[in-house]
């Protein structure tokens, strides 16, 4: 039956709906999965408790990674050091001026996106490998003053700072970090949705032909990195103050191989991605660190074996599987209406 | 392009007087004035020199021939290093039991385990090359330098844990290759392991630009670094070239970790600090050129030589840091670096 509403726009619209529908459901569900997942067994236990809020933090930093990483293309190798200065500056605050740690995460998330903002003006108008290598080259200098000002961060003797909440139980801290995470996937996507989000893919995708339809590729370049170091730094100052000790290993290429891996582990230029694989990746080797401490280094030679194959692989990662998966669905959704609405060729997906 | 500008053409105030001339000269002024205080700075800079030199050399070789920029490199120096260990541990053993009947030993018992280290290298790089990049270059070259980049961090993470995990968390180190005294130069005793290891680096260089400079397969690498397309359509075998590249640059990488072994006992990280001096060089030369890289190299030891005197041993990798970011500010594709846009720019 042929009615006004079947033309192929309108199909290709209600189709849309629907995935959009399915993933909004599917979010929720993830989110409310997230919520509960401490009272189920054997997640209940202090031991997991922890995990998880490491978890829900590697998830947080995956993210705020992703989002330059998977947008402008712009692998940000320091980062480890934007998340260690924004622990730094709110571990001492509090240490030396007593200020509350929750004003401290603000504050160290806002220095750390300053320095962010400094390293990109100067790093971002190179570009590509570039562009990479100077933010890794800013953290080792960054971590090199972490470890020889010894009278102000105490170098690698330790930063004693005062924790966040009063209960040292791990369950708040993870409800805290929960939101948090929430928080950076919901305003980072928002931004991606904006026209400020339209430049970032339209640079990440080609810089020329970006720059041609009159956008400055810096400066566009230079405000995405500068939301990410600043989530970073919130997020380092959380970690600073769940921990307890602050030492400049917090600032470790290492630890940006870690995030890394999980955001392209994850899949790249999807902000869920990480965040959704982040928690599996992280207790499935806090589980082997705990039940296999006769073997260092076993975790992370599994991440570094995943890390490899995505890369060849499955470039897209675990979120471009899944999206391959819902585009196969949407296009058999889409030739079903179709042939219920009786036109002949099937409607393109766009 | 510079090939298109006939050198004599170019007045000398241009050909010279650039901003890398004012560099270089300002750098040659400050080791002839720190010669001058304190002799030592000038030998710390050419025997440490000598070792970055070989790692950056590989490095650029690397990135020049294959767009590969290797984050991995530190991890064939820790391959050297454990290699010369294992092979030299038991001769040194030997030396020690018996000190009178094994003279020849006592000098030549180093080589060995260097020259293995630098053949292991070599087989791990090839390795790398057939199992790793060659797949991905099969399947996509899209994003090729930034994707090669990652899966090298990935190779580095694997490598560091394996040997971690295979070996243990423990230092394997000797405390000197040649138990000798020191010789003196410009006043100064220089260990006789420092004063080999830069003969060693010398000789290793002379010999690989002579065999870039003057072989058919040397000439057909510098040809695939140019264009690779150009090349192939010259009859260049392609996959051939990129297989010898990798295994040269990681064995020039672990014949640098097995020969500094008494410097850098071997320790699952340890290539971490070769690995960013080695990239220090190497941006600060431009990516892929080899010859600067060999110039960069004894730029960064200077500066680290400056820093361990003068300002304290923390600061090693501060002051190079700073100082890169200060050329780059001016000179973006590097020292020498030229103005034309790479592929790696993309």
């Amino acid at each position: 039956m042929v009615t006004d509403t079947a033309t192929p726009v309108a199909i290709n619209n209600q189709v849309h709906a629907r995935m959009g529908r399915y993933s909004r459901v599917g979010s929720i569900a993830l989110l409310v999965l997230a919520v509960v997942l401490p009272f189920i067994p054997p997640f209940n236990g202090q031991d997991y408790q922890r995990w998880l809020v490491v978890a829900a933090y590697t998830a947080a930093l995956a993210v705020a990674f992703d989002f330059t990483a998977g947008y402008i293309n712009i692998v940000n190798f320091g980062f480890a050091a934007f998340v260690g200065v924004g622990a730094y500056t709110s571990g001492l605050l509090a240490v030396d001026l007593h200020v509350s740690p929750w004003i401290g995460m603000v504050a160290g998330g806002l220095v750390s996106g300053f320095v962010g903002l400094l390293t990109g003006m100067l790093t971002l108008r190179l570009r590509g490998i570039y562009a990479a290598v100077m933010t890794w080259f800013v953290g080792l200098a960054v971590m090199g003053l972490a470890r020889n000002l010894t009278e102000i961060t105490r170098g690698s003797m330790g930063l004693n700072v005062p924790s966040l909440l009063e209960s040292s139980d791990n369950l708040p801290y993870y409800y805290v970090i929960l939101g948090l995470l929430v928080l950076t996937i919901v305003v980072l996507t928002f931004v991606i949705r904006s026209d400020l989000g339209l430049a970032f893919r339209a640079i990440g995708m080609n810089l020329q032909s970006a720059r041609a339809s009159g956008i400055n590729p810096t400066r566009f370049l230079v405000i995405n990195f500068t939301l990410s170091c600043l989530f970073a730094g919130i997020l380092g100052a959380f970690y600073a103050h769940y921990y307890g000790i602050l030492t400049p290993e917090i600032m470790a290429t290492s630890h940006t191989v870690e995030v890394l891996a999980i955001a392209y582990i994850g899949g790249r230029g999807s902000l869920w991605g990480p965040a959704v694989i982040a928690f599996p990746m992280t207790i499935a080797v806090e589980l082997m660190r705990t039940n296999l401490s006769g073997l260092p280094g076993l975790h992370l030679v599994i991440y570094g074996l995943l890390l490899i194959v995505v890369m060849i692989f499955w470039p897209g990662g675990v979120a471009g599987v899944i999206r391959g998966a819902t585009g196969r669905l949407q296009s058999r959704w889409l030739a079903k209406a179709s042939a219920e609405a009786g036109l002949a060729e099937s409607v393109e997906t766009a | 392009m510079t090939t298109a500008t006939n050198l004599q053409k170019v007045p000398f105030a241009k050909r010279y007087l650039t901003f890398t001339g004012f560099v270089l000269f300002a750098l040659v002024l400050v080791l002839a004035l720190s010669a001058v205080m304190r002799p030592s700075i000038l030998v710390d800079t050419l025997v440490t020199g000598g070792m970055w030199a070989l790692m950056a050399g590989g490095l650029a070789l690397v990135f020049g021939v294959m767009n590969v920029p290797n984050f991995a490199h530190g991890e064939f120096f820790m391959i050297g290093s454990l290699v010369a260990f294992t092979v030299f541990s038991p001769i040194q053993d030997t030396v020690l039991s018996d000190p009178a009947n094994t003279g020849v030993l006592k000098m030549f018992g180093p080589f060995p385990g260097m020259i293995l280290a630098a053949l292991v290298g070599f087989v791990c790089g090839v390795l790398l090359e057939v199992v790793l990049f060659r797949p991905l270059r099969k399947r996509s070259r899209d994003q090729w330098v930034m994707n090669t980049f990652l899966l090298t961090a990935g190779v580095s993470v694997v490598l560091v844990n394996g040997d971690r995990l295979v070996f243990g968390n423990d230092y394997r180190g000797i405390s000197r290759y040649w138990d000798v005294h020191p010789i003196v130069i410009l006043g100064q005793p220089v260990s006789v392991d420092r004063a080999m290891v830069f003969v060693i680096a010398m000789a290793v260089i002379a010999v690989f630009a002579l065999f870039l400079q003057k072989t058919r397969i040397g000439r057909a690498m510098r040809a695939v670094s140019q264009d690779e397309t150009g090349a192939q359509m010259a009859g260049i075998a392609l996959n051939r070239i990129f297989v010898l590249t990798m295994g040269l640059s990681c064995g020039l990488a672990a014949l640098a970790g097995g020969a500094l072994l008494f410097m850098y006992p071997n320790f699952p990280d340890v290539g971490v600090q070769p690995l960013y001096l080695a990239w220090y060089v190497v941006i600060l030369a431009g990516l892929g050129n080899v010859q600067g890289a060999i110039i960069g190299a004894f730029i960064v030891a200077l500066l680290q030589t400056l820093a361990v005197t003068f300002v304290g041993l923390g600061w090693v990798d501060v002051l190079p840091t700073a100082f890169i970011i200060v050329i780059l500010l001016f000179k973006p594709s590097g020292l020498f670096g030229s103005e034309v846009k790479g592929v790696w720019e993309q």
